[in-house]
């Protein structure tokens, strides 16, 4: 195979690995929005959340005191870290989401979860200290080669869960009924109150999946951040940029976006350097925006642009 | 009273976080005027203050230019860069400009640590001088808060002239604005550049006070801090920013006796403002007076 091919198929790989853990991220971003229009600032503190849990499941829970094998260990610290998300998801939900509900303001609820956020931080910084902590996924142990391509178990792992976690969104969303009641809400609320659906039980379930969504993405991104309690400050902004990229509210935008970022950014390491990740990144934000204030896949709500 | 100040709280340590209050005070007034009175979701003004205090730095130390000049130099770069994200304010709403505000932001913040051979990067820019005559922290103190009230007179007069009905109609109703004549595209470019130029002119006395400078100064939470200050004290009106920008610089502070939990008790004091207080200190203010009388 020549070095060319080789290079772009390699960085393609982690490019692809990269843009599902960014999915994973902006997924529960972009569902929030689509359902509430709102934006959800603490969603960074709940992958740092996920990725503890999963961190201490993951190197004592499950391993010392259950005696579990490690690679075991590391896939129940998922379910766990998707668990712990979810009860966020439930608090935050009560405290600032279904308070805020009715004033039909975009800017209050913005600010105060900015306010869960800045608690959150700083609570996991008084728990955890700023010492980053090592967590290591068994699953990076062993490299699999393929002609010249290398990646590890943990690259198949992150691309399975997040394509498990996208089909089984879509099936709840397409095939249940309370999925069917959920888009009626994200299309009219108050139609779809008077149609029998209860908007306030929706609209906290949205809230409830996003969050277990960013737990179990704190869980696959933990082995690969710098674990602190401002490891999801560092991925959340460029998770904005990305379910701003695919259109707000937009799920398969979303998805595309996320994937095209992670090989955008790939591709800078290879050719520009790690440094302008973020430069390049947010620029294409800005140039998407400039161009195509709509997002990758044009939306039908035109009052927000 | 405000001359009086240094000599209520006359330790180093406190008269120190007088400057800061004071320079707080200008970032809020300047951020609500685009946030509070034209209604533009903007959480990119800690680009502006970066910008101000680097391109002043950078004209005094590397070019040897007169303070002053420098300063007015500043101010004219934050405000062309504050036009250019109005050009983005013309064609985004609500959430989009927020994010686009962020990136922004983002953007100026990359820029500043990843262009060394200007900005030093990482590294930092080391031994900036406070302006001359103004070297004690008192004479600093009462410089840029005699600048704080300035803007504060200045923005007071504006809001209340025919320009703040102007921009008040653009925040209340955009397309009843522009049916009556008012072309919001124009005051919105007006609102973000004099947002713009206060922010970089804020940033001016920041490096010499502080003796240092690095991008981490400039980093998006400072956007946040200054939208926390504007709505804890109640956007859209003039004294609302002013005394959001105080209670927010001394909390902290006063709150230090609890070590690493204040900036826990400080986002909770966020929250509880933004669910108890819709309308910040100024409204819950009147609200009271209201109710006892």
């Amino acid at each position: 195979m020549p070095d060319l091919l080789a290079l772009v198929l390699q960085q393609s790989i982690n490019g692809v690995y990269l843009g599902c853990l960014y999915v994973m991220v902006a997924l529960g971003l972009t569902l929030i929005y689509g359902v509430l229009n709102q934006i959800n600032f603490a969603h960074a503190d709940f992958v740092t959340a996920g990725a503890f849990t999963a961190f201490f499941v993951a190197t004592r829970l499950a391993t010392k005191l259950l005696g579990l094998p490690d690679t075991a260990g590391y896939l129940l610290s998922i379910v766990l870290a998707f668990g712990a998300g979810a009860l966020l998801g439930l608090l935050i939900n009560a405290a600032v989401f279904a308070p805020l509900r009715e004033r039909g303001d975009e800017l209050r609820p913005l600010i105060a979860t900015i306010g869960v956020s800045v608690l959150l931080e700083n609570g996991q910084l008084e728990l955890f200290g700023p010492i980053p902590y090592q967590f290591d996924s068994p699953f990076t142990r062993e490299t699999i080669r393929a002609g010249r391509i290398f990646f590890t178990q943990q690259t198949l792992l992150v691309i399975g869960v997040t394509v498990a976690a996208i089909a089984l969104l879509y099936a709840f969303l397409r095939l249940t009924y309370t999925g069917k009641a959920l888009r009626a809400v994200a299309q009219d609320r108050e139609t779809a109150g008077l149609m029998g659906i209860n908007p306030g039980l929706l609209i906290g379930l949205t809230i409830v999946i996003s969050s277990a969504l960013a737990g179990m993405a704190g869980a696959l991104l933990g082995p690969v951040l710098v674990l602190t309690p401002f490891a999801g400050a560092s991925v959340i902004v460029k998770a904005f940029a990305i379910v701003i990229i695919g259109g707000f509210g937009n799920l398969e935008g979303t998805i595309i976006a996320g994937l095209l970022v992670g090989i955008i950014e790939a591709f800078t390491v290879q050719y520009l350097g790690s440094g302008l990740i973020d430069l390049v990144v947010f620029a294409l934000l800005l140039v998407m925006l400039a161009l195509r204030p709509t997002g990758l896949i044009a939306e039908r709500k035109e009052e927000n642009v | 009273m405000l001359a009086a100040l240094p000599w209520v709280l006359h330790t180093p340590y406190w008269r120190g976080i007088l400057v800061v209050c004071a320079m707080n005070v200008m970032l809020a007034l300047s951020l609500n005027l685009v946030l509070g009175y034209t209604g533009q979701l903007n959480l990119g003004q800690s680009a502006f203050f970066g910008i101000g205090a680097y391109v002043s730095t950078i004209l005094v130390k590397t070019y040897h230019w007169n303070f002053w000049l420098a300063a007015l130099a500043a101010m004219g770069a934050a405000g062309l860069l504050g036009l250019a994200l109005a050009a983005f304010a013309v064609r985004l709403r609500g959430h989009y400009l927020a994010i686009a505000s962020l990136g922004f932001a983002v953007i100026t913040y990359q820029v500043l640590l990843n262009w060394e051979s200007v900005t030093e990067g990482v590294r930092g820019i080391y031994g900036i001088l406070p302006p001359r005559g103004f070297g004690s922290t008192v004479a600093l103190f009462y410089l840029v808060a005699g600048l704080a009230f300035l803007v504060y007179l200045v923005l007071g007069n504006l809001v209340r002239s025919p320009v703040g009905e102007t921009l008040r109609s653009i925040r209340e109703d955009e397309v009843s604005a522009a049916s009556i004549g008012i072309n919001p595209a124009r005051w919105k470019a007006f609102a973000f550049g004099v947002g713009a130029m206060i922010g970089g002119l804020a940033g001016c006395f920041y490096p010499g006070f502080v003796g240092t400078l690095v991008p981490d100064a400039f980093n998006i939470v400072e956007s946040f801090t200054m939208m926390a200050m504007v709505i804890v004290g109640g956007m859209g009106t003039m004294i609302g920013p002013v005394i959001g920008a105080i209670v927010l610089t001394f909390l902290p502070e006063l709150l230090r006796g609890f070590g690493e939990l204040r900036l826990m008790i400080y986002g909770l004091a966020l929250t509880l403002v933004v669910l108890f207080m819709p309308g910040g200190i100024v409204q819950a203010w009147n609200a009271l007076r209201a109710r006892l009388a």
